[in-house]
């Protein structure tokens, strides 16, 4: 665990000394730039979750099965994620250090690693299966929903906490 | 000047007041005004790229309306109570940014595109929603949709950086 932590900042030092760290902090325009394509895949990934854990739920979405809909949104669902995680880690450069002990963002990146897994792996199952039980589909449609809502809470979270932690060490 | 009144007065309400005082106000009302931006920008953004023929090609275009429209306008509703809510904290300082006038000019011609859309091609929808291509206007509307809300996100991020901070 200990050697994990030095690695991690160790990691998160490279990164504000990287290219992409620099360049983009020393920009007045990059970062707000980066982030709206955060915010515009979080959008559409947000809305196909919801469109589909509803559909898990019961919800009809005209004559498509949850199979036929995942099917054809899956493409669109993973090019949201590829586009969160590269914008994610061009936002992160910027700041890595203090992102590291910033207790929101650690709760963000764990709820982002069992929210990508479940998605990759069991969610991804129940979609594709449509003799899954009822329960069953409506409990993978909760935790999906729980998951991506505990990125989202600590990715809000993130801005209060620093603003936060500087006023402490600015009084 | 009117709208300087207007803007004074909404400030000093009681509503206004409490948005900017409270502690957890501003941040839990921003927090549920982004988080219910997944469900109002994600089903735009499936809308107009159904008419853009790009996603869920296989469902006619009518039955997304239907299916999406109500979470759609019930999420509109949270993002304008939400709004006006976040405004009414400091209408002076916001009315005074030039990407809250450009967000706000940015949400009318989206509104206007609906309409537009609702009066002319949607009127018709029964003709060609079932033909393998969308009408070129379908996807005029889809096109303009997607740079037109785009925008709002982006001109609202801007707000945030062109205020003082807190």
């Amino acid at each position: 665990m200990h050697a994990l932590a030095i690695w991690t900042l160790d990691f998160c030092r490279w990164c504000n000394g990287s290219f992409f760290g620099h360049t983009i902090r020393d920009s007045a325009w990059l970062f707000p730039f980066v982030e709206v394509f955060h915010l515009l895949a979080l959008g559409l990934l947000g809305g196909i979750l919801v469109m589909l854990n509803l559909s898990l739920m019961g919800v009809r979405f005209g004559h498509a099965s949850t199979r036929e809909l995942a099917r054809e949104l899956r493409p669109w669902l993973r090019g949201c994620i590829v586009v969160m995680l590269l914008s994610g880690f061009l936002l992160f450069s910027t700041e890595a250090v203090k992102l590291y002990g910033n207790w929101a963002f650690q709760l963000k990146m764990i709820c982002l690693l069992l929210a990508l897994l479940f998605t990759a792996t069991l969610h991804r199952r129940v979609l594709d299966r449509p003799k899954t039980g009822a329960p069953v589909r409506a409990l993978t449609a909760l935790v999906s929903l729980l998951l991506w809502l505990g990125v989202g809470l600590g990715g809000r979270a993130i801005g209060y906490v620093t603003t936060a932690a500087s006023a402490v060490a600015g009084s | 000047m009117m709208l300087d009144g207007a803007l004074v007065w909404l400030h000093d309400t009681a509503f206004g007041t409490l948005i900017r005082e409270s502690t957890w106000g501003e941040p839990v009302i921003e927090t549920i005004h982004v988080l219910t931006l997944t469900v109002f920008l994600g089903f735009v953004i499936l809308l107009d790229l159904r008419l853009l023929d790009l996603a869920l090609r296989r469902t006619p275009v009518s039955m997304v309306f239907r299916q999406l429209n109500p979470w759609l306008f019930g999420a509109f509703a949270i993002m304008l109570l939400t709004g006006i809510s976040l405004f009414a904290g400091d209408p002076v300082l916001f009315y005074g940014t030039i990407f809250f006038k450009l967000k706000m000019i940015m949400l009318l011609a989206a509104a206007l595109n609906v309409v537009v859309f609702n009066l002319t091609l949607g009127r018709r929808l029964m003709q060609w929603e079932r033909l393998p291509v969308t009408p070129a206007g379908a996807k005029l509307t889809g096109a303009l949709s997607l740079v037109l809300w785009i925008s709002v996100v982006a001109c609202g991020r801007g707000i945030a950086y062109v205020l003082p901070p807190p």
